[in-house]
């Protein structure tokens, strides 16, 4: 029995020998074929950017031979060579080309996941539908947004931020929010962030339904408002003075006015670091934000914050101090206190400043 | 010899007979699912990359990595070098000087133009206490050095946590190199799935390895037989059993030449263990225990395509101290966390990994040994067929052959290494010895680590260091 076992065993791992095998020649020889299609492409491109419009046959044959992703990929490639040689005129048959690439929209659609993620890919990279509101082609993404692969859903609301519609990225955002897969939420507000069409309408959408979305959602949609605009104020104070707000979404907003100091918001933050929080991360996220508001009462609630209990609000404030420029002379009661934790939070970011205004100068 | 005697003997030796078939069967079918799921796994990455399934941007996740050294000043230099050459923004490197009694530290203040810093340091986990900290904020990321009491291995990395800054940190070892585009393809996992609380990588032997800035620029198995058989050896294990654990989140071992790691969870968990020499795999089965006991949503993940360059041991001498050591590692924290041992509530870990280390990594020397003193046994009453014995032995060797073979060519060729004919053949010749010959050498030290034990407690186990191989 042991021996019919692993007799059946070797046999595999031979078979599986021989796969390894054939795998190194069929991917050498695919190079190959895909090499001389790539010149082919190039080829035909080239010709084709001397006319005003792609030739009728020309689309079709794209049309016909990008249904097959080798032959999509060796395009992309062609396309790349062909723009070291002449990018103006490349960019220009690029948007030619979006007839084709929307009729090979629900080509791809039909094919295994891993396949279909490459369509956006090359929607994306050469914005090749943007400004153009096709609801086949956005339909087509939010469909991918669903699916369970990662990079399917990543590379297909890449595609949507292309495109620039406000209405299809937002349908995209509510999709992500109802999933049960989980999407990495800097990948979200990095890629709100790349979106390519009118921000203010995108922004405007994302407020009038900020609050039906979940937690997670909210503070990934306060962070993409973090960078890319300060324009929001009012309304991030509005929710950072809530305090039903759940906690994280709090946070958020006190580092939000850490970007872009705003008068208003600084009583409460001087509240959020003299009064009990129920939560450190309140006062060690306000000793961080306070850097941006320099005044005199700031520096006397960071020096009280510098004895605090908790290590990172110490930290934190020690940074922040640092960060106003103040100088030893004015630190001196905390340098000579009783605290010898606070003194050596202190003298620790001196040093580092010392270490960078080094680096400075020798640069 | 009497009948009733010889007849017990023979039914000593068909109890035993019986227990090996049973071992056998489940030892070849487990290298065969492994092998067989680890290819397609690697075909399938690969299959992952070529369609743009990858991430198209850099999503910097904030990562310290700790370098815990001892006695290191041959290789620490080049290791912080190739460090600062890869391929990522976001990181702080953390070289922890365990008390060496060489030049370590000297070495690193002047290749890097150090200074002393009065740093606070934030001791979330116990450790030896700090002599000096050196910070040099001289090159892309912030380096530092914490030069501290020798505590052991473990001990320099609770400090390394307790410096470092990050919210992940990756261990290493000083005489390894990461491959430049190594940690942006470790985090993946991370990104993948927000549970993850560790991420192992693949550590590969450095012996004739050409790099340079991180990048392998000539690749060829190592003229040291000894390395070379263990490159085979490498391919095999970190193919096989590594993927197949990480289907079903089993994996129990991440190495400590290039492992990351949640911070939060490991200091929750309670660090590095002093206690035990295997403190890589201990800290792995200590977050399993913590996590399922605490009833956490976790995962530990493998991360195929992050790739570590170690030196592998030149000398039979060296090789069979690294054995010793990591075997007795393995008793130490099988036995310290044997709650897991048949036990429900963790499932998988604990009826298929823990079983498998405990029955095919701690006890399989005493196994093997027991074989060969059985066969012996055999043939000195009369009781073994000798031409059988030789045709199994030949056709395991053979499978154990194409299982290595199979892993030597999904490994190279998944990951674009070019390999001449002439190594293909170096391998073939190889893999066959390592399996007839080493394994059994091997499976002997093993069997010895238990002598002598309680004197290494917090010995490094050195190896002989040589420059690494960089440009």
């Amino acid at each position: 029995m042991v021996e019919t076992l692993i007799y059946t065993y070797l046999a595999i791992c031979v078979s599986m020998i021989i796969f390894n095998i054939v795998c190194i020649y069929y991917f050498h020889r695919r190079d190959k074929v895909l090499l001389r299609c790539n010149n082919r492409f190039v080829e035909d491109i080239l010709k084709q950017i001397q006319l005003e419009q792609p030739d009728e046959k020309h689309l079709k044959d794209l049309s016909k031979k990008l249904t097959k992703v080798n032959y999509l990929m060796a395009f992309d490639e062609a396309l790349e060579r062909a723009y070291e040689k002449d990018p103006d005129r490349v960019k220009t048959y690029i948007r030619q080309l979006s007839s084709v690439f929307v009729y090979l929209t629900l080509e791809y659609l039909k094919k295994e996941k891993i396949k279909a993620a490459y369509f956006p890919y090359i929607i994306n990279k050469y914005d090749i539908l943007r400004g153009l509101n096709i609801t086949l082609v956005t339909d087509a993404m939010l469909e991918l947004v669903k699916d369970e692969n990662l990079y399917c859903r990543e590379n297909a609301l890449q595609a949507l931020y292309s495109i620039g519609n406000a209405n299809s990225v937002l349908e995209a955002l509510k999709i992500l929010d109802k999933s049960e897969f989980y999407h990495y939420s800097k990948m979200i507000y990095d890629g709100l962030l790349l979106f390519k069409g009118n921000r203010l309408e995108l922004d405007e959408k994302i407020w009038e339904n900020f609050f039906s979305f979940h937690t997670t959602m909210r503070v990934t949609l306060l962070n993409y408002f973090r960078f890319s605009s300060g324009d929001y104020c009012e309304k991030i104070l509005r929710i950072m003075i809530d305090k039903k707000e759940e906690d994280e979404i709090r946070y958020n907003c006190i580092r939000y006015f850490a970007r872009y100091p705003y008068e208003p918001a600084l009583s409460f933050l001087y509240d959020f670091a003299e009064q009990e929080q129920p939560f450190w991360e309140y006062t060690a996220i306000t000793a961080s934000a306070l850097a941006s508001y320099p005044n005199e009462k700031t520096i006397s609630v960071l020096k009280v914050l510098l004895c605090n209990p908790n290590w990172y609000v110490r930290y934190n404030a020690a940074e922040s101090l640092n960060k106003l420029g103040l100088r030893y002379e004015e630190l001196i009661d905390v340098f000579e206190g009783k605290d010898r934790y606070a003194g050596e939070m202190l003298r620790y970011r001196f040093d580092q400043k010392r270490l960078a205004e080094r680096r400075n100068r020798y640069e | 010899m009497s009948n009733s005697t010889f007849l017990i003997i023979q039914q000593i030796l068909d109890c035993i007979n019986v227990f090996f078939v049973i071992y056998l069967i489940g030892y070849s079918s487990f290298l065969f699912l492994s092998v067989v799921i680890g290819s397609s796994e690697l075909y399938r990455k690969k299959r992952q990359e070529r369609f743009k399934n990858s991430l198209l941007r850099d999503y910097y996740i904030p990562i310290s990595i700790i370098v815990p050294a001892y006695n290191e000043e041959v290789t620490v230099v080049e290791t912080v070098q190739s460090l600062l050459a890869l391929d990522y923004t976001l990181y702080e490197i953390v070289v922890v000087d365990d008390g060496s009694k060489d030049a370590t530290s000297r070495k690193l203040i002047e290749a890097f133009q150090m200074e002393p810093i009065r740093r606070p340091v934030h001791r979330k986990i116990k450790c030896q206490p700090e002599e000096f900290i050196y910070e040099s904020s001289m090159y892309k990321v912030p380096l530092t050095l914490v030069r501290k009491k020798n505590g052991g291995k473990a001990d320099a990395l609770n400090m390394g946590i307790n410096a470092c800054k990050y919210p992940y940190f990756i261990c290493m070892d000083a005489d390894s190199v990461l491959q430049y585009d190594s940690l942006s393809r470790i985090v993946r996992p991370l990104i993948e799935d927000q549970n993850v609380v560790a991420v192992g990588g693949v550590v590969r032997p450095s012996n004739s390895v050409e790099l340079e800035r991180g990048r392998v620029v000539n690749y060829q198995l190592p003229e040291n037989i000894l390395a070379c058989m263990q490159v085979l050896e490498y391919d095999r294990s970190f193919l096989a059993s590594r993927i197949l654990f990480d289907k079903f989140n089993g994996s129990l071992i991440i190495s400590g030449a290039f492992g990351l790691f949640r911070k939060e969870t490991v200091i929750a968990a309670g660090g590095y263990d002093h206690s035990t020499m295997g403190e890589d795999m201990e800290l792995v089965l200590k977050l399993h225990e913590y996590c399922v006991l605490n009833n956490l949503p976790y995962s530990i993940k493998y991360a195929t395509d992050a790739i570590c360059w170690s030196q592998a041991p030149e000398r039979l001498k060296d090789l069979c101290k690294q054995r010793k050591r990591w075997h007795l590692g393995l008793f130490q924290s099988m036995w310290k966390h044997r709650v897991m041992l048949a036990s429900p509530k963790f499932g998988a870990i604990s009826f298929i990994s823990y079983f498998y280390f405990l029955l095919y990594e701690l006890l399989s020397p005493f196994i093997e040994i027991l074989g060969v003193a059985t066969m012996v046994a055999a043939f000195t009453v009369d009781l073994i067929n000798i031409p059988f014995m030789l045709l199994f032995f030949l056709i395991y060797a053979v499978f154990g052959c194409t299982l290595t073979m199979t892993a030597f060519f999904a490994r190279t060729q998944t990951v674009d290494l070019k390999i001449s004919f002439i190594d293909v053949l170096k391998a073939l010749f190889l893999c066959f010895f390592e399996i007839t010959v080493l394994r059994f050498i091997l499976a002997f030290v093993r069997s010895t680590a238990f002598i002598g034990y309680k004197k290494k407690k917090l010995n490094w186990g050195r190896i002989e260091r040589k420059k690494i191989n960089i440009k």
